[in-house]
């Protein structure tokens, strides 16, 4: 066994593969997460996240790879010796329990002496705000309740990372963005790394300090929530992010050329072949709508476009276009409410179209470009 | 008529099926379950208190009381045991002849007690396969402990029929947490599973317990009916309507019935709290 | 709490948990008797106290009696299975052959002076309170519109005491007539009063228990059910036939389960079963006494029977059973009802 010394990170997941029979479900899965780190794991169902957390928990076991926690190697060793805590998605409470008891668990197991626990059990009840609560049952506790429990329980014996399992799936749209943030807080408050796993795009965002995107079996991209979102480096993780639009074209002479299309692409840094087939994605907010003699200059301007369909959606408008291109493509485009009120759209309103930013990726025909089902 | 009954039931909430059904449902129950109970309490009641009280504490009544229940509590203590034991292997076990063993466990329903009880005297009786072999001083048949052995058998698959169940339902995610906070199986078994198992560990045992006092078509071939020394209560009861001494038999019987009641009223009340979180 | 509760629990555990010692007390002999129902009054209530203090005079020793009560084929099943009976006390010989086969109990069994045979009863006929029918001999269960109970051969020894005295006392009636048995004649009377039975059930105790409770008008049976019945206070009538068998009660030792040192007592044990003490114990219970016939007339109840037969008369069980139940009744009368 290694000793852990300081310079290695929190948790490291190296080289990690799983395969259910003849299904792969992980592919060569790689990521560090740092001391006191918010690491979020988004990905579609089915893309193999929970089984991530199985394996770094030990209720799994990799086919290949390692997992170490602050450079301790522990992929050999059974979950209860592994020091992670686990909040379920059913947050696991023991029903017959109270909250006391239900925090005190790990440190009855480990033999603690009563004052120690006891002392230990107030620490964590007062650190999660649920003194009035303490010797209830889960049954009688909510949602929320609940999960702070679990996260007591798993803070009890200081483990060295806490997984969370998609922990907000069974709450309120309102009470899960209040609960995002209050978890946030508490987790940098006590400074232990976690992983959250999520299919939630405004989850990631808005609880990782990094967010891996994870594709059938494979991380796509790793990043901070800003880099994840505004530079994506795979089609799937721009769509998967945020919506995006995507057109395909060619690199011609130093643009990017679909049918009318026409994009300069001086301050791209990337370098393409002449010809190659390369994709223009830019994302809907980043779209400006003029009347077809309005358009400034500053914009990139695409085609024209008509509109097809107008929705109100509460805090911004939402539009598909048809843009004429040579395949007729389909724009999503969104407006905030200062532009429709000054720029007001029906359908079959003809307009020109510009983008603010995009991006280039080159169009590989990979697996992991569709829409990440794992069969 | 039946638009007019709808209505009736929109509007003032008066449904005549439900009067009516439980009317049928106890016109039903009268004959085959509440007449024939009754009769027995009357019936053993009719030569008055006195006789009643007799009969009820001769020392061959109480002894043969005592010995179904003592019996029957060894019995089930060890289906208990095992249904547990076997309930946790099969259900969280995967295992080339599983469903061979679990089918094989419930077997013993299906056998007709007398049947079960041959059966055992075939093996372990004086003349018996192993039985022969056996020192005479440690003799199984035609002692309590062949009562005891009998009432296994004819009560093995009811505390595992009720435990199974819960088992292979039950969330795994709470084994799963325990196993991360740090329990070994064993820690586990015991903090966790066990607890969720409460109510169908009592509602086995009670079922067990109930099924093993009334036993009767094994232990008169096993026991060797010897009153005063082998003799449960049902073989008490059928001794007595043997010899014509019906009032001592009901008496019995009454103590049976009530136990009986008692039992399933628990159960039934009990139940609540049992399944409770 | 949690931890009185456990206290509670364990106490209660323990308090049950011990198997309840014997009712009677073990002294220093030991016998097991295993016997027929109908036995249990009178060998606990009258003979096993008279031969404890006998022994206990003559041999200064305690003796402790365990005893097992069934019907007759029952117990020899038991026995035949290994049950610890010292001593067996049958209702029909048939039972003692039984034993015999399987060596539990010696061949010589009847060299004694009573042949083996510790009490007897004869099959009687019991009518209601009254006897509106007018039932003075089998012949009369034949009459239009009888309905009798009858046990069925198959199961009971009872039943197939009941056909042979049905069948028995034809034979015996025309051999005293003409100095012949008239089969043909016995046969028909046989049919005759089967055509009237409306009931079969498995044992002689259901037979009895079903015209207790008002099926039926008559039941053929032992005297000793009969008298005991009346005893009870049921509305019956005993009705002694002129001819009748005797069902004659053998008492065997089963020596494979006795050891040497048991012997003297059992063999005591049932010795005294026929002395005048033991005897006259029976008659008071309702038996007849197989040693002395006039000890019967202590008993009011008993009346004398002119023309008595037993199993003998057809030559013992091993001709009884297969010509007359099997080979007259069962194929000769059931099976052409």
């Amino acid at each position: 066994m290694e000793d852990s010394d300081n310079t290695s990170s929190a948790v490291e997941v190296q080289n990690v593969s799983k395969s259910f029979g003849e299904t792969a479900v992980l592919r060569d899965i790689n990521f560090k997460v740092e001391e006191g780190e918010i690491l979020v794991l988004l990905g579609a169902s089915g893309s193999g996240k929970t089984t991530i957390l199985r394996i770094i928990s030990g209720l799994e076991t990799q086919d290949e790879g390692t997992v170490t926690f602050h450079g301790r190697d522990v992929s050999e060793l059974p979950a209860r010796l592994r020091s992670t805590g686990v909040i379920f998605q059913s947050y696991a409470l023991f029903p017959k329990m109270n909250v006391e008891r239900n925090i005190g668990y790990g440190l009855r197991l480990r033999k603690r002496s009563r004052d120690d626990i006891a002392s230990r059990v107030n620490e964590l009840v007062e650190l999660v705000h649920l003194e009035e609560h303490r010797k209830k049952r889960p049954s009688q506790l909510s949602g929320g309740q609940q999960q702070r429990v679990a996260i007591a329980r798993a803070l009890a014996y200081e483990p060295d990372v806490l997984l969370f399992d998609e922990p907000f799936g069974a709450l309120d749209a309102q009470i899960r963005t209040r609960l995002r943030r209050e978890i946030r807080s508490l987790l940098k408050e006590i400074n232990v790394p976690s992983i959250f796993i999520t299919h939630d795009q405004e989850e990631a965002l808005e609880l990782g300090d990094r967010i891996a995107v994870l594709n059938a079996g494979r991380i796509e991209q790793i990043g901070t929530p800003y880099e994840v979102y505004m530079y994506p480096q795979t089609g799937f993780v721009a769509t998967f992010l945020g919506a995006a639009n995507i057109l395909v074209g060619t690199f011609d002479s130093g643009s990017f050329r679909s049918g009318k299309v026409v994009v300069p692409l001086s301050d791209s840094t990337e370098s393409f072949r002449e010809g190659q087939s390369i994709k223009l994605v830019f994302r809907p907010e980043d779209v400006f709508l003029r009347k077809p003699d309005n358009l400034k200059q500053a914009f990139h301007s695409l085609s024209e476009a008509v509109v097809e369909e107008v929705s109100f959606v509460g805090a911004f408008e939402r539009l598909q276009m048809r843009l004429e291109t040579s395949e007729a493509q389909r724009l999503i485009v969104t407006r905030p409410k200062t532009e429709t009120a000054m720029n007001p759209l029906k359908e079959g309103d003809r307009v020109a179209t510009g983008i603010v930013r995009f991006r280039i990726l080159p169009n590989f025909p990979l697996g992991s470009e569709t829409a990440g089902k794992i069969v | 008529m039946s638009a007019n009954l709808s209505r009736l039931r929109h509007t003032h909430g008066f449904d005549i099926v439900k009067p009516l059904s439980v009317a049928v449902l106890l016109l039903m129950m009268l004959p085959l379950i509440l007449l024939p109970l009754a009769s027995i309490f009357i019936f053993g009641m009719s030569a008055g208190i006195d006789k009643f009280w007799d009969s009820l504490t001769a020392p061959d009544a109480i002894f043969a009381l005592k010995l179904s229940f003592v019996t029957s509590f060894w019995a089930t203590v060890f289906n208990l045991v095992f249904g547990l034991f076997a309930a946790y292997v099969l259900a969280r076990y995967q295992f080339w002849g599983r469903n061979a063993i679990i089918v094989l466990i419930s077997i013993p329903t299906a056998i007709p007690t007398a049947v079960a009880g041959f059966a055992l005297l075939l093996l372990w009786g004086p003349y018996g396969l192993l039985g022969q072999y056996l020192p005479d001083d440690y003799r199984i048949m035609f002692t309590p402990y062949a009562i005891i052995l009998a009432n296994i058998f004819v009560t093995f698959p009811l505390a595992f029929g009720v435990i199974m169940p819960v088992l292979e339902t039950m969330d795994r995610s709470l084994e799963e947490a325990s196993a991360t906070i740090g329990a070994s199986r064993w820690q586990t078994f015991w903090h966790v599973t066990m607890p969720a198992l409460r109510g169908a560990i009592v509602g086995g045992a009670l079922l067990t317990f109930a099924r093993s006092v009334g036993e009767f078509g094994s232990t008169i071939l096993v026991s060797g009916n010897l009153s005063g020394r082998t003799q449960t209560a049902p073989l008490y009861i059928f001794a007595k309507f043997n010899e014509g001494q019906v009032e001592a038999a009901n008496a019995v019987a009454i103590v049976l019935a009530v136990f009986s009641f008692v039992i399933f009223s628990i159960l039934f009340f009990a139940r609540d709290w049992l399944e409770a979180d | 709490m949690k931890y009185s509760i456990c206290v509670l629990f364990v106490a209660a555990l323990l308090f049950s948990a011990c198997l309840p010692g014997p009712t009677s007390s073990v002294g220093n002999r030991t016998i097991t008797v295993y016997a027929f129902s109908i036995m249990k009054e009178s060998l606990e209530r009258d003979i096993y106290p008279a031969f404890q203090e006998k022994w206990r005079q003559q041999h200064g020793e305690e003796v402790t009696f365990n005893s097992s009560f069934a019907g007759s084929e029952t117990i020899t099943n038991q026995i035949l299975q290994g049950a610890p009976a010292d001593f067996a006390i049958l209702s029909i010989e048939l039972d003692v052959q039984r034993l015999i086969h399987a060596g539990h109990v010696p061949e010589d069994w009847w060299v004694t002076a009573q042949r083996g045979i510790i009490n007897r009863t004869p099959f009687v006929i019991l009518v209601r309170r009254g006897n509106p029918l007018g039932i003075t001999d089998f012949a009369d269960l034949a009459k239009p519109g009888v309905r009798v109970i009858h046990p069925d051969p198959v199961s009971s020894g009872g039943a197939q005491w009941s056909i042979l005295s049905i069948y028995g006392s034809e034979l015996k009636k025309s051999e005293a007539a003409n100095g012949a048995r008239d089969e043909a004649k016995a046969l028909e009377t046989l049919r005759a009063v089967w055509k009237n039975v409306i009931s079969t059930p498995g044992s002689a105790r259901e037979a009895r228990t079903q015209f207790e409770t008002g099926y039926g008008d008559a039941l053929i049976t032992y005297e000793l059910e009969g008298m005991l019945m009346k005893q009870a206070g049921a509305l019956i009538d005993v009705i002694v036939p002129t001819s009748t068998i005797f069902s004659e009660h053998p008492g065997v030792v089963v020596e494979r389960n006795i050891s040497a040192e048991e012997r003297e007592v059992v063999y005591a044990f049932r010795n005294f079963l026929w002395s005048d003490e033991a005897q006259k114990a029976f008659v008071r219970n309702n038996f007849r006494s197989s040693t002395n016939e006039s000890f019967d007339a202590a008993n009011a109840g008993f009346v004398k029977i002119e023309m008595p037969f037993t199993i003998h008369y057809f030559g013992g069980w091993e001709k009884a059973y297969p010509d007359v139940i099997d080979g007259i009744f069962r194929q000769q009368v059931k099976d052409n009802r």
